[in-house]
């Protein structure tokens, strides 16, 4: 890999117009990739899916290698029907449109030249390869006071120009004081076996709420793996949602770090996953002053050969008195052969906190089932009731109606 | 309507029926009392289609063989069981459960699958007949009803889908004065010349409810007494015990 990537890394140097800095910076980051390289096994943080082996396996030589000199045609009929917004399109790891047409535009700043500073994890080996790869980094800033009126949709897209099997996206939000933002994350790629790696930075000001849902819904044979880092001031709000079931193998990762007093942070993900597919969310709460509030859930179906794996990490420190933390994972396995992990980690540093965790698992309930079916539902309803039944309640904890109704039909939800 | 010649049922290796037979016309109503144990709710489990069990006989409903009919056919066929525990199933709504098994049914039979509206008329018709609060039918399946309102939704259910067979196991236990003579009433109702009903029931009290036209004392996997309505007064005043 080492070869490829150096190569690829020229290349694209030599046919950008990057910044004698900027190229500095890259050449940096690129060491500090490979450094380490793909994580392995041997990362606590990867205990459950080895990146580097899964890549091996589903991609085999990665490459690095993608034109950006021209503009793709954006392909119309992958937009949402039915929900008015605003669009960011990435295709093949370039955006390729920026679309805030139902807004205010003085209240909407863009910025397609933000010079991003790792200020993260230092030992996140993909972090730095997004640094080192990322073709531009957007920045979004939401004015003051402003609420945006139509959700933003990022489309995350490619076409058959993609060379490469490996593109890194990056986009960073700044939500100031009283804003509001709708995020939609659409993966509706039907590109083959790339490895998909994407950052995100949010930074909340005071009173500012954030709503990101990410959908990962249409089978696809990508890796994809994407971090969020979300900052939060006094009494903000970030909610996330996580569906995680279209790509072969995905992992979400929510760091927050909640450092003003009265914020709060909500994950809430479902898993539902068949066919050797493995996926897994890692989230870390970093309850950081006093009087904040963080809540997960998440839960899991799983079918053949299907493995889901759930991390979440609650921090709290010392000064974070009155911290009010839970989390809560359960999973039904339909088959011998699907696997669940849930690795629930309590750090607390102050001693007036309520915190908690709870993990359960097992499989569809065979006497509910004959309740449903002794009622003239066959096999496959009286599953599917069942299963909608447990799913339910975590689309339930959405909080725009419009959006939780968009999940809602995506999945085949009936209240 | 129904003919049961010779069932045995064991569960791991434990004998639980023993050369069980009986024979159900339409129209007739039919009582089985027994202690705990004495293999009741093997028997509604059975003609309902739960697997686990080894069984060896025959049973014929409209002189189908029941079990070559998966749980599904059964009730297709106009086969109901209201539980003695109705179970909750957390996330699904009442109502379009209702919905969802009343058009299974309607649809297994050629009839017309009902719209909304034509449902939710008829099932706020029946939920009133019932006194089941109208409320409770948006709410998730048993799901923070009590036990007398668990009992209802399975009467509710049964009155919905009209079946041939009905077979209540125990229906009457843990309801109230109040709530047993409702329930009664809506069985009451749904008595004709086609319809037969199998009560299964430790008391005598349900009976003076719903009159049965032939009662069984099932002791030990057996029927061992078979008579009228006069034999469940005899078995109140004797006990299972000094039955024999």
């Amino acid at each position: 890999m080492t070869e490829q990537i150096k190569t690829d890394f020229e290349k694209i140097i030599k046919t950008s117009a990057f910044s004698e800095k900027d190229v500095e910076l890259k050449k940096m980051y690129l060491n500090k990739f490979l450094e380490t390289g793909f994580p392995t096994r041997k990362l606590e943080n990867w205990k459950f899916s080895d990146l580097s082996q899964i890549i091996k396996k589903n991609i085999g030589e990665l490459s690095f290698y993608n034109d950006y000199s021209f503009t793709n045609k954006v392909d119309t009929s992958i937009f949402v029907e039915g929900i008015e917004h605003n669009k960011i399109v990435f295709i093949n790891g370039k955006v390729e449109k920026v679309d805030f047409t139902h807004e205010d535009h003085d209240k909407i700043e863009i910025n397609d030249d933000f010079k991003f500073v790792n200020r993260l994890e230092d030992d996140n080996s993909l972090i730095s390869l997004n640094n080192a790869f990322t073709n531009k980094c957007y920045k979004i800033t939401v004015k003051k006071n402003y609420t945006l009126k139509k959700p933003l949709v990022v489309y995350h897209s490619t076409n058959n120009k993609i060379k490469s099997k490996n593109f890194n996206l990056k986009l960073e939000f700044q939500l100031e004081q009283n804003s509001s933002l709708r995020l939609i994350d659409l993966f509706n790629d039907g590109s083959e076996n790339n490895f998909i790696n994407i950052f995100y930075n949010f930074d909340l000001k005071e009173n500012a709420i954030l709503k990101n849902y990410k959908i990962d819904k249409a089978q696809n044979k990508n890796i994809r793996y994407s971090y969020n880092n979300i900052e939060q001031d006094n009494n903000s709000v970030s909610e996330t949602f996580v569906l995680s079931s279209g790509s072969n193998f995905s992992k979400n990762e929510i760091n927050c770090n909640l450092k003003g007093e009265y914020s709060s942070a909500f994950v809430n993900g479902i898993f539902s996953l068949n066919d050797g597919q493995h996926h897994e969310i890692r989230t870390i709460i970093n309850h950081l002053v006093k009087n904040t509030k963080s809540y997960q859930l998440i839960k899991s179906v799983l079918g053949k050969n299907s493995k889901s794996a759930y991390q979440g990490k609650i921090f709290v420190d010392s000064k974070a008195q009155k911290t009010d933390g839970y989390q809560l994972s359960k999973a039904i396995l339909l088959d011998e052969t699907s696997e669940f992990n849930a690795k629930p980690e309590l750090e607390i540093y102050a001693d007036d906190v309520k915190c908690s965790h709870g993990s359960a698992s097992g499989s569809l309930d065979e006497n509910s089932i004959f309740y449903l079916m002794s009622r003239g539902l066959n096999y496959q309803q009286s599953k599917e009731l069942l299963i909608n039944g447990f799913l339910l309640d975590v689309v339930e904890k959405i909080t725009d109606t419009e959006i939780k109704n968009l999940v809602k039909n995506m999945i085949g939800l009936k209240e | 309507m129904l003919k049961i010649n010779n069932l045995s049922a064991n569960i791991e290796d434990k004998s639980i029926l023993k050369d069980f037979s009986l024979n159900i016309n339409p129209g007739e109503v039919h009582a089985i009392m027994g202690p705990n144990g004495s293999g009741k709710s093997t028997l509604s489990n059975i003609l309902s289609g739960k697997k686990g069990y080894e069984i060896s006989g025959e049973v014929l409903f409209e002189n189908n063989n029941l079990f070559e009919l998966e749980t599904e056919e059964r009730a297709h066929k106009g086969i109901f069981l209201a539980f003695q525990y109705p179970l909750e199933i957390p996330g699904v709504n009442t109502n379009i459960f209702l919905k969802t098994s009343l058009n299974a049914i309607r649809k297994a039979k050629g009839e017309k699958e009902l719209d909304a509206i034509e449902f939710l008329k008829l099932v706020k018709e029946k939920a009133r007949e019932l006194k089941f609060d109208e409320e409770k039918l948006n709410r998730q399946l048993n799901v923070g009803f009590s036990g007398g309102e668990k009992k209802k939704n399975e009467i509710l259910q049964m009155s919905m889908l009209s079946p041939k067979l009905s077979i209540l196991d125990e229906t009457d236990s843990g309801l109230d004065i109040d709530a047993l003579k409702v329930v009664s009433d809506g069985v009451n109702t749904l008595r004709s010349k086609d319809n037969s009903f199998l009560i299964i029931t430790h008391y005598q009290r349900l009976l003076d409810y719903i009159k049965p036209d032939f009662v069984h004392v099932l002791m030990n996997g057996k029927i061992i007494k078979s008579g009228g309505p006069e034999l469940a007064l005899e078995l109140e005043k004797k006990g299972y015990e000094n039955f024999n």
